[in-house]
């Protein structure tokens, strides 16, 4: 398989980086595991309790469960990679995934100085208790999160920065790390002690080709047995979409244009509701042709809670109506306004389409402005300009992860948008244990976000497109693009 | 010569702490932070991270921390790359980038000069044209055009050669074309100016008089010569190659440091960026040094001067 480039760390708290979660799934286990459909399975723990109306989680670990160095994986391995987690000094990306848990935010923010004051204790070898300061819903998927798993407290401390490296790193999952040419090639081979049974495969390749023909051309020599995104360039997708071996999923990525509503003119949400109603989305997936997905609401359609309504639909009439509500008719005297965006070509046709929609649906004109990635992400983070195109990526499949990136003082609404109604279903919705009620609550936030005060425009969901050639099979799959190895096999076809 | 190498050891250590000095105020000067990412971390993890790497310190005594380091032969740590240190990136990188590098640099020496020279002596001539036919589309063709030609050619159609990666010699082959390619058209070019201005020097008639063969001219008094100015270019050359080229590492994949003069820019890698150009400076500064010396053996007059 091709990575596309080097993972930055393959330590699963220093590390946020999807690319590195490709190796890290498959080389460790947490405390559950995604199903196909993303729902949670038992893994290290074999059973779980939840107690206390939602407030207490009890894990009971399996006790056949070993690092690749023969010794058994405890919940003292979990309560110290929490730890680990939430320590300032780890500087970890992912510390406020466990936000909810008693004393973490507390700790990471050295307002705890006392790490052991963390609400997650190993009570014996085989039970880890976790304490939450208010019911969380969406809490058990953050347990199958890499963020989570288990590490070893002496090897850490043993080899410090250096303790992932092949020759030091113990794990726990399906395939141990066996070799590391950076930049080159990870290797992985079959943990034969693996829990749930020897893997398929004795051996993974992992490349990282960053040039997408160059990977897509191993992939024709049959020296890649599958490729994704990172190496179908849009031109291979139109070449091979009616292949048999193509296969399409969609994922849990939204973009959308995002306002600023603390500056004129998007301070006025009839300017935005215009802009919004003067959006054709279907248009994108034609200018794209990677099969997105034109957005129906901020939640991706395959989470609970995601409607098929909830953004504004395309209405060029009411658009201008609205428009002229707010003291611009046929768009006269609208002030000049960049559209920010990051310097890639999809997210060019994207902002020049939204552009000349604009123009000719409102009378409107607005400038793009376009920067390198970095620069972008360090403008919208100081001061984000009156209109951007910006994307989410959730971290688990729950409309959690959608949600809250848009309440009140969260660090990356660069929307400022501020709704107090909002705010409340949100919180309310995160710590609903009944599933029915909670999705009616996103539902209901959802239109506050794209149709009543559309602080946002959703415009499309992004999908994964895959070659996969005839020998590979169990190749699983899914939405949050977390490739699982451990059920693929090779059937003997396959040329080597 | 000692007193060569002293002055040029003492004249290269002001020229590498200006490029330091100048590195280090630009790559902070530039927006945006080696942390800033699609999802803006927490200012609180954002504060842990910088505490880590000492960038909460002001940005006077982050460069002497730096210097201090650097003296010691610490290039620091990267900040994408969390748990390896640049030393540890550019040990892996460097030597295959100088590897494919002293390939190609071979390869463009002993194609460009030869080509260039018969150009000259058969100026004007079917073989000057087609010549100055093949240099002139190697200095303009872009590599990626020529990298993604003979992968489609040698690595697609005719199967004879890998498409790319790095496993064996033989994949080795199509990388070290590429990244010959223009240094040896430009060479040749060099070469035929060269050559076709000593052959109108009086001493190459005086010698052709005296009944030296045509051969024996060209080979032992003008192709001679003529590599003074070509030897000149060799210094810049070298370093260029040997620090790997960007468009070739990415279009083979070859696990190589030329991608980090780019990504680490991209990745706001601070040290890494710092090392890269150093160790650029440091590679110029040395194939410049080489180059006078190769000067006093073509011709025995020249002074080597500090």
């Amino acid at each position: 398989m091709n990575l596309g480039t080097e993972p930055p760390s393959i330590d699963w708290h220093t590390t946020t980086d999807a690319t590195s979660g490709d190796v890290i799934v498959n080389v460790m286990s947490g405390l559950t595991q995604y199903r196909q459909d993303l729902t949670c399975a038992p893994s290290c723990a074999r059973s779980w309790e939840v107690l206390d109306d939602g407030k207490r989680y009890l894990f009971h670990l399996r006790d056949d469960v070993f690092w690749t160095d023969g010794k058994p994986v405890t919940a003292y391995d979990f309560e110290y990679a929490w730890r680990r987690l939430e320590d300032p000094k780890t500087g970890a990306g992912y510390a406020d995934f466990l936000n909810d848990v008693v004393n973490a935010k507390e700790i990471n923010e050295l307002k705890v100085p006392d790490i052991t004051q963390l609400g997650a204790h190993a009570l014996d070898d085989h039970t880890f208790e976790v304490r939450l300061k208010k019911p969380a819903a969406y809490f058990i998927y953050l347990t199958a999160h890499w963020a989570t798993y288990p590490v070893r407290k002496d090897v850490v401390e043993r080899y410090g920065d250096r303790w992932t490296d092949p020759a030091n790193i113990v794990t726990n999952g399906p395939f141990k790390l066996t070799k590391w040419q950076h930049d080159y090639k990870i290797e992985l081979s079959a943990n034969d002690h693996f829990f749930e049974g020897r893997p398929a495969l004795d051996k993974i390749k992992m490349f990282m080709v960053a040039e997408q023909s160059t990977a897509f051309a191993l992939f024709e020599n049959d020296e890649l047995d599958y490729v994704d995104n990172r190496s179908f360039s849009t031109h291979d997708v139109d070449r091979y979409r009616d292949s048999p071996y193509y296969r399409r999923i969609p994922l849990l990525q939204g973009s959308y244009i995002g306002f600023n509503v603390l500056k004129k003119p998007f301070d006025d949400k009839r300017v935005r509701r215009a802009v919004a109603m003067a959006i054709d989305k279907s248009i994108f997936p034609k200018l794209l042709r990677r099969g997105e997905r034109p957005s129906a609401s901020w939640i991706p359609e395959e989470l609970p809670g995601a409607s098929p309504d909830a953004t504004l639909p395309f209405d060029p009439v009411k658009a201008r109506q609205e428009l002229s509500d707010a003291g611009y008719p046929d768009g006269k005297n609208f002030p000049t306004v960049a559209l920010l965006y990051a310097n890639r070509e999809d997210t060019r046709l994207v902002v020049e389409s939204v552009q000349a929609q604009l123009k000719e649906n409102l009378g409107i004109s607005i400038a793009l402005a376009n920067q390198e990635w970095k620069v972008y992400l360090a403008t919208r983070r100081k001061d984000p300009p009156p209109i951007f195109r910006a994307n989410w990526i959730g971290d688990f499949p729950d409309a959690e992860t959608f949600m809250n990136l848009f309440t009140t003082g969260n660090g990356n609404n660069h929307t400022r948008w501020s709704n107090a109604d909002y705010d409340k279903l949100i919180s309310s919705a995160a710590g609903e244990l009944d599933m029915a009620a909670r999705a009616r609550m996103y539902k209901q936030a959802d239109r506050i976000l794209c149709n009543q005060e559309a602080a946002i425009v959703p415009t499309y969901v992004s999908t994964q497109n895959l070659m996969v050639k005839p020998w590979a099979h169990g190749l699983a799959f899914n939405a949050l693009d977390i490739q699982f190895l451990k059920t693929v096999s090779i059937s003997e076809e396959a040329p080597r | 010569m000692l007193s060569f190498l002293l002055k040029r050891i003492l004249y290269a250590l002001p020229v590498l702490l200006i490029i330091a000095s100048l590195t280090f105020v630009l790559v902070r000067l530039v927006p945006g932070g080696p942390f800033d990412a699609e999802k803006n971390l927490p200012p609180e993890i954002v504060k842990n991270l910088e505490a880590k790497y000492n960038l909460d310190k002001p940005v006077h005594e982050q460069y002497f921390l730096y210097l201090g380091r650097l003296a010691r032969g610490d290039l620091g740590v990267s900040y994408k790359y969390v748990n390896r240190t640049v030393n540890d990136i550019i040990g892996d990188a460097f030597p295959v980038s100088l590897q494919l590098g002293l390939i190609g640099l071979t390869i463009a020496i002993f194609v460009g000069v030869p080509l260039g020279a018969i150009a000259a002596v058969n100026r004007g001539t079917a073989i000057d044209y087609a010549a100055m036919f093949i240099s002139t589309a190697g200095i303009s063709l872009p590599s990626f055009v020529i990298g993604a030609g003979l992968i489609f050619l040698f690595g697609i159609e005719l199967k004879i050669l890998p498409v790319a990666l790095w496993e064996s010699p033989q994949h080795m082959i199509l990388p070290a074309v590429t990244l010959a390619f223009a240094p040896a058209a430009y060479l040749s070019r060099l070469t035929r100016a060269s050559v076709l201005e000593i052959l109108e020097k009086d001493w190459v008639r005086t010698a052709r008089s005296k009944g030296l063969s045509h051969f024996s001219t060209i080979v032992k008094h003008v192709i001679r010569n003529a590599l003074v100015p070509v030897i000149t270019v060799l210094g810049p050359i070298t370093a260029s190659l040997v620090t790997g080229s960007f468009v070739v590492e990415y279009i083979y994949a070859i696990p190589g440091m030329g991608r980090f003069f780019i990504t680490a820019v991209g990745n706001r890698d601070y040290d890494l960026i710092m090392a890269t150009t150093l160790l650029f400076a440091l590679l110029l500064l040395l194939t410049n040094t080489l180059v006078d010396i190769g000067y006093k053996f073509l011709d025995p007059r020249m002074e080597v001067e500090g």
